[in-house]
């Protein structure tokens, strides 16, 4: 079993795939950076301008105009119900921050870091996971080289088993490479600091209004220990959904065309059709997970941690039951 | 002797959508012979052979290899099996010495020195390190070759194992097979559309067209062929002759030509009873062709299907 594995790395790595999806997450990663940083400086410099002060460091003067700001748009006529009630629920995090001294504009990699995974884990984490499963055994059909695999002394479901395993390792090398390089990259951006800074969690939505009763603080390298742990889960339930569908279809174009258009169409659906109900069964608009760390306030009403993870680990365990199936009995055409 | 057949094949059928592709082919395989599996385009040859590796199920009828079943010993049946399906795919954007290593980690009775042996068998030796994607198609065959002989299965199964291999691979790999049937004792099923190369290679020749095997002919018989052509000075007399003294029935093709089946007598000494008898002999030929003759008698004027 270890050979193989050992097989389906050495693949993975001479395809050089591996090396694109890590160079693209460098890349992201680097523009992400300089991106917040950029914003840092204007929202400070915009803000200091408005409210006449030069001491941008007065975090607390910045976070009450911000609640200002975020009133005033709450008050104009061209919002509709629901940015409203989640503008709300931001305000009300403001507002806790004011009250427990926790700085809501200071940068730090470890924050940075948070974000990024936070920013990351509905499309761009999934899309990069993808671009490595979708062809994992598509490839190998579209190239015959299934057939060399699938003719040995080996049975089946340990050759697919070998792959899947190869597929969970790279999700935690591409989680954990996510971290390690956001963590680094931002910190020459934002010094290397900040992962004891405290963050609040455990925030609740009841009825669009922010419930804090359970809201305690965490130091930033827990929390975000817990958004990149959600980050793999996410990985690895899209990993395993991508996995099936390159097993169903043969080519990988068609592969990643399927499941990426998927992914994409889950994010207009959680805005454009949030009312329909069974939406929420659907795998694409459950994957803002960390959102429910951060008390961030979720499209579709009624869903909960709980939920979304049920949901998703139904799919996985789904796609993996299905995949294991087919593939040990399809007839090999190719 | 009563030996154990290493590939036995037992009315075997597939049928695909709703089309029957392979129309129950039976066959039995012994150590050491060389089989060839002759058809046309789409008669089921690679189908019957994706059956046997076990890639698809067969709709009907059973596989043996070694006295395992294909369907129930999966593992224990395919260790006895090296093969070549359809086209020699590889890892393009691995090296041959990559793609090998890949194959050897699957099986740890293959050893470094194995590999290095069935690399130079196959002279690929110089073009190893470089990426299979840049071979050209022999190339990639000698590859396919070599990969399906490394562990030294008990059967070796190569489907159209010759296209794409310039004069002189071929006939290195005609002998490359014969080493391997004769001296290791291989048992090796060659699919082909080629009749020359099963003429000159196989030692069993099954005939298959439209998923049936139509004629399962020994190679031996049909070669050692009785139908003698002679180019002479007196053919009348010839027909005589030979008529009175070998009992044999000749027929004149052409002016100086004459033709006879002389089934079982030595074809030296009715030439030297030529000579012998004053008849001056310029040309005597066997016709080599009788498989030829077979096949196109057996599939003649259809379509492929
Ligand atoms: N996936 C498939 N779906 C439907 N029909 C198929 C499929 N694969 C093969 N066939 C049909 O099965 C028949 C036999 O195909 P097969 O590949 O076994 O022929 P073959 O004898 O190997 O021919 P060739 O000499 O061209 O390699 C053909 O008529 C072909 O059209
Ligand atoms: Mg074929």
């Amino acid at each position: 079993m270890f050979s193989l594995i050992e097989n389906e790395v050495i693949k993975m790595i001479s395809k050089k795939r591996l090396m694109f999806v890590l160079a693209i997450l460098v890349v992201l990663i680097s523009i992400f950076a300089y991106g917040q940083n950029q914003t840092l400086v204007r929202t400070k410099a915009q803000l200091s301008q408005r409210m006449g002060i030069t001491a941008t460091d007065d975090w607390r003067k910045l976070a009450d105009q911000q609640l200002i700001d975020m009133k005033n748009r709450l008050d104009s006529p061209y919002m509709d119900e629901k940015s409203k009630s989640s503008s709300r629920v931001r305000m009300e995090q403001l507002q806790y921050n004011l009250d427990n001294n926790i700085n809501p504009l200071e940068q730090s990699a470890a924050k940075f870091t948070t974000k990024f995974m936070e920013q990351a884990i509905f499309l761009f984490l999934p899309l990069l996971i993808i671009m490595l499963s979708a062809d994992m055994v598509s490839g190998e059909s579209s190239n015959g080289t299934i057939k060399l695999l699938l003719v040995r002394n080996v049975p089946r479901w340990k050759i697919l088993l070998s792959k899947y395993l190869t597929l969970v390792i790279l999700e935690v090398l591409i989680v954990f490479l996510a971290f390690v390089l956001s963590a680094i990259i931002s910190g020459f951006f934002f010094g290397f600091g900040g992962w004891q800074a405290p963050v609040a969690t455990g925030f609740k939505v009841l009825a669009g209004k922010l419930d804090s009763s359970s809201v305690l603080n965490v130091p930033q390298w827990q929390y975000s220990l817990m958004v990149y742990s959600l980050g793999f889960f996410v990985a690895f339930v899209v990993g395993s959904i991508s996995f099936m569908i390159s097993i169903l279809v043969k080519s990988t174009a068609a592969s990643i065309g399927i499941i990426m258009s998927t992914l994409v169409a889950g994010n207009f659906i959680s805005f454009f059709l949030s009312d329909w109900k069974i939406t929420r069964y659907m795998f694409m608009v459950n994957l803002r997970l960390t959102d429910y760390l951060s008390g961030s306030f979720q499209p579709i009403e009624g869903m909960n941690m709980l939920f979304s993870i049920t949901i998703l680990l139904g799919w996985a365990i789904a796609s993996t039951i299905i995949s294991f199936v087919y593939f040990t009995k399809q007839d090999i055409l190719v | 002797m009563q030996q154990t057949a290493v590939l036995e094949l037992t009315n075997l059928r597939k049928i695909i959508k709703g089309k029957e592709i392979v129309k129950g082919v039976n066959l039995t395989l012994y150590p050491s012979q060389i089989f060839g599996f002759l058809g046309p385009n789409g008669a089921g040859k690679t189908t019957t052979i994706r059956m046997i590796v076990g890639l698809i199920k067969p709709t009907e009828g059973s596989v043996s290899i070694c006295g395992y079943s294909v369907a129930h010993d999966f593992v224990k049946a395919m260790s006895n099996v090296g093969c070549i399906i359809e086209s020699p795919d590889m890892y393009k954007y691995l090296t041959g010495m990559e793609n090998l290593l890949q194959y050897a980690a699957m099986d740890k009775t293959i050893s470094q020195q194995r590999i290095k042996d069935v690399v130079e068998m196959v002279g690929l030796q110089h073009r190893l390190n470089d990426k299979v994607g840049t071979y050209s198609l022999g190339m990639r065959q000698r590859l396919g070759i070599a990969q399906a002989i490394l562990s030294r299965p008990k059967l070796l199964i190569l489907d159209e194992p010759t296209n794409g291999l310039d004069p002189a691979g071929m006939t290195e790999f005609r002998n490359l097979i014969r080493k391997l049937a004769y001296e290791e004792g291989m048992t090796v099923f060659v699919s082909s559309h080629l009749l020359l190369e099963i003429q000159q290679m196989c030692d069993i020749v099954s005939i298959i067209k439209q998923g049936r095997v139509i004629k399962t002919v020994n190679v031996q018989d049909i070669l050692h062929d009785t139908q003698i052509e002679w180019q002479l000075s007196d053919p009348e007399r010839a027909i005589l002759l030979l008529a009175e003294h070998w009992n044999i029935v000749a027929t004149q093709l052409k002016k100086n030509t004459i033709s006879a089946d002389i089934s079982q007598h030595p074809l030296d000494k009715i030439n030297e009873f030529f000579i012998r008898e004053g008849i001056a002999l310029t040309y005597c030929s066997t016709k080599q062709n009788t498989l030829e003759d077979l096949f196109l008698d057996l599939t003649e004027g259809d379509q492929i299907v």
